[in-house]
């Protein structure tokens, strides 16, 4: 049940206790991505998603439970280097230009900067800022931020790439371009993708799978194979099979 | 743009105003019979005097850089440890409390009691960095962007990963701010060292030779080159950080929760901390007289002030004595230190409302208040007498400085984006200063107030022991005249524990007043 190069949740549960009031965050969770798969959580605010998330980071331990990332300990996966992250907002270092910003995790991992280079930049033209290499944040906009943060998440050749809302900040058009751009940088990169989004049509044009969460407790009600055929053109987003899966989960998400 | 272009303009025809008024009121002897002087005559008599400067400029300056850096080096590594350790923060609390509450005018008699040499006034200066930049150290750091934080943890880095590419970047305008404040303060600490402890160079006992003969322009000269020297060394670190944190102000507001710190261990364990914090200072007090060696006569331990206070065969006069000067400090420490700590605090929330106003008095409040207090007491003397106005005006002036840089600093941080929001919705100025900029202040006000404690009671006494002839401060000065060393520990003791006391209930009221509001406290 454990994929080697994969995410595995079993019985994960978690509570916060903030103001004397005892907040039961996640209930027996139970999810396993496989090895190169695109996994998509959804969920209303305060459902968990975030929190399951930062328990497979190794942000939070969780109360019980186990988790697995690549067949490691969470933690133990990140200093292999076989994370990446990208959070919802972009959190750039605001006195790093965007190479350096972008070389943030090579640092941590005390990986050589100088055999990388070439990688940096090749991930700073793919998510197209060529010739912003050295524009500090401040002088970007909130669109061209996240996708610092995006090439920043892939900087290390990640095995499990995890993303928090990553695209929550951007406008629809910038949003689709995104997905796409995403679906060719995970494709190439063959890494396991798990994305936190509130979007169901971003959900559903990337994942294999979309995983609905329910708040109070948060905990896992439904799991949806996605079974469109890759990579996914533009135009499904105006396929009736595409809206049809899209309503599935929206009912799942209100009904229960 | 052309409002730009002319603000160096309107600045300088100010300053030539100013001046011209100065020298028109000084030349006809208009404020008190010729306390002040034209600036001319000022100038006239520190060229008579040229010859005497260097030696004195030079000796204040070694001793209150060398004890900037020592000062700093031990204030930012403390910094760094307290950030990273809440349990060493909690430790060491009486002692961060007490070095920063200590009026340094009362410290400076039992130094020079104790030590020899240069090192009362390398200590004094030390003495006076040391909290500032430590607090800022701590401040900046553990106001740290968390999400920033995550990523660095989220990659398997460890908390010195997180230090050394996050916070401590992160934290650098904040500990130049720091550096701003402390280095006048390094200034100050010297000539008061100079000024308690004898010695034949620095501007400090160059002051205190010149005070007796009643020549207004050589004390307004030593006023001035003191004042100078102070202003540049702020002016020095406020170009550097300008340079430094220009263009890396956060973009974006930061809506993490900040983790409260974890009560850890048990109850027992609490307790034995919270004795220990407030044991240790007086183990260091303890520890430093017996390393020092002077004998118990001249330094009294902390038993040595308890037994002269309560047992001893003079206790009963000395309490009488005490209490009657402690009752003519503390009310005017109080309303000096309101008066200052409120006009401060108008005058940075004025500054979102009238930038240009504000930088064009910025030089005018840098220089009157960067100026050492000792050089400015004497200078006031003249001015406004020796009743308790003097007492008043000399607090207002020594609250005001920090807590206007504290407050300016805070209101500096609030993000770009919360700012935007009221006026998006059609909020006036005021408004939005209403809904944003004061509540986002409130920390820092109260930070200010923590800051502005010790000051008042240092101001006030300054005052007592050059003019006003009452409280603790002329007690003070009376004990080091009839040797009464017993007395000279006690006042210390006394004037620093008050301090901590009042220190401790304006954190209470903040800890209330902050949760209640869901805001972290500036520590």
């Amino acid at each position: 049940m454990t994929a080697p190069d994969g995410i595995a949740l079993s019985g994960v549960c978690k509570t916060f206790t903030g103001r004397g009031r005892v907040v039961e965050a996640l209930r027996d969770v139970n999810l396993t991505c496989p090895q190169g798969s695109f996994t998509a959580i959804i969920g209303p605010s305060g459902c968990g998603k975030s929190t399951a998330m930062r328990i497979a980071m190794g942000l939070e331990a969780p109360d019980a439970g186990e988790v697995r990332i690549a067949g490691k300990a969470p933690l133990d996966a990140a200093r292999d280097g076989l994370t990446g992250i990208a959070f919802q907002d972009a959190a750039l270092l605001p006195w790093r230009s965007v190479r350096r910003n972008v070389e943030v995790p090579l640092e941590v991992l005390r990986r050589p900067l100088s055999a990388a280079s070439e990688h940096v930049a090749h991930l700073i033209d793919l998510v197209g800022l060529k010739g912003f290499e050295n524009a500090l944040p401040g002088e970007l906009s909130g669109g061209m931020r996240q996708r610092v943060a995006i090439a920043r998440a892939l900087a290390t050749h990640p095995r499990v790439l995890f993303m928090d809302e990553p695209f929550g900040a951007l406008d629809q058009i910038l949003r689709r371009q995104m997905n796409l751009e995403l679906q060719r940088i995970w494709n190439e990169s063959g890494s396991t993708a798990l994305l936190v989004t509130h979007g169901i049509d971003e959900a559903v044009f990337l994942a294999d799978r979309v995983v609905v969460m329910h708040a109070g407790p948060g905990r896992i009600v439904d799991i949806v194979e996605i079974p469109f055929e890759r990579p996914r053109q533009p135009r499904l987003f105006s396929d009736p099979a595409f809206h049809e899966t899209c309503d599935r989960i929206a009912g799942v998400l209100h009904g229960g | 743009m052309a409002g730009e272009a002319r603000l160096p303009w309107s600045g300088l025809r100010n300053a030539a105003i100013l001046l011209a008024l100065w020298e028109i009121v000084g030349r006809l002897d208009l404020v008190a019979g010729g306390a002040l002087p034209g600036i001319t005559e000022i100038l006239l008599r520190l060229w008579e005097d040229r010859a005497d400067y260097p030696r004195h400029i030079w000796a204040t300056l070694a001793a209150s850089g060398a004890g900037f850096v020592i000062g700093n080096v031990i204030a930012i590594a403390a910094g760094v440890i307290f950030a990273l350790s809440p349990t060493a923060l909690r430790l060491f609390r009486g002692v961060n409390i007490a070095v920063f509450a200590l009026p340094p005018i009362a410290i400076a008699p039992i130094l020079v009691l104790t030590l020899s040499g240069m090192a009362p006034r390398i200590v004094l200066a030390a003495l006076g960095v040391y909290f500032v930049t430590m607090t800022a150290t701590v401040i900046g750091l553990s106001q740290a962007d968390s999400r920033a934080t995550d990523l660095i943890r989220a990659y398997g880095g460890s908390r010195r990963d997180a230090l050394r590419l996050v916070l401590f970047r992160g934290a650098l305008p904040s500990i130049m701010a720091g550096l701003r404040v402390a280095a006048p303060n390094a200034v100050l600490g010297a000539i008061l060292a100079e000024f308690g402890g004898g010695g034949r160079w620095g501007l400090g006992a160059y002051l205190l030779g010149s005070l007796g003969r009643g020549e207004p322009d050589r004390l307004w000269g030593i006023g001035l080159v003191a004042t100078l020297i102070a202003g540049l060394s702020y002016g020095a670190f406020a170009l550097l950080s300008r340079r430094l944190v220009g263009a890396t102000r956060a973009v974006t507001l930061n809506s993490a929760i900040p983790e409260a710190p974890a009560q850890t261990g048990s109850r027992a364990a609490r307790v034995m901390l919270a004795a220990g914090a407030v044991g240790l200072p007086f183990l260091m007090w303890w520890a430093f007289i017996r390393l020092t060696g002077v004998p118990d006569l001249i330094a009294k331990t902390p038993l040595g002030v308890i037994d002269y206070l309560f047992f001893a065969r003079t206790a009963e006069m000395a309490q009488a004595r005490l209490l009657a000067a402690l009752a003519e400090t503390l009310p005017i420490t109080l309303a000096g230190m309101l008066a200052g700590l409120g006009f401060a605090f108008a005058l940075a929330i004025a500054s979102k409302v009238f930038p240009r106003a504000i930088e064009a008095f910025m030089p005018v409040a840098l220089i009157t208040q960067t100026m050492p207090l000792v050089a400015l007491t004497p200078l006031l003397v003249l001015i406004l007498g020796r009743g308790p106005s003097l007492t008043l005006w000399v607090t207002i002036s020594v609250t005001f400085f920090p807590a206007f840089v504290t407050l300016a600093q805070g209101i500096a941080l609030v993000p770009r984006s919360a700012e935007e929001l009221p006026r998006a919705y059609g909020a006036g100025r005021w408004r939005e200063i209403g809904m944003v900029t004061i509540p986002a202040s409130l920390p820092y006000l109260f930070a200010a107030t923590r800051l502005t404690v010790p000051r008042a009671l240092l101001g006030v006494m300054i005052a007592e022991w050059l003019a006003t002839g009452k409280g603790l401060g002329n007690l003070l000065n009376q004990s080091r005249g009839y040797l009464d060393y017993g007395m000279i520990w006690t006042v210390a003791s006394v004037s620093v524990i008050l301090s901590v006391l009042f220190y401790q209930l304006v954190v209470i009221v903040e800890r209330r007043v902050l949760r209640r509001m869901g805001m972290a406290t500036a520590e």
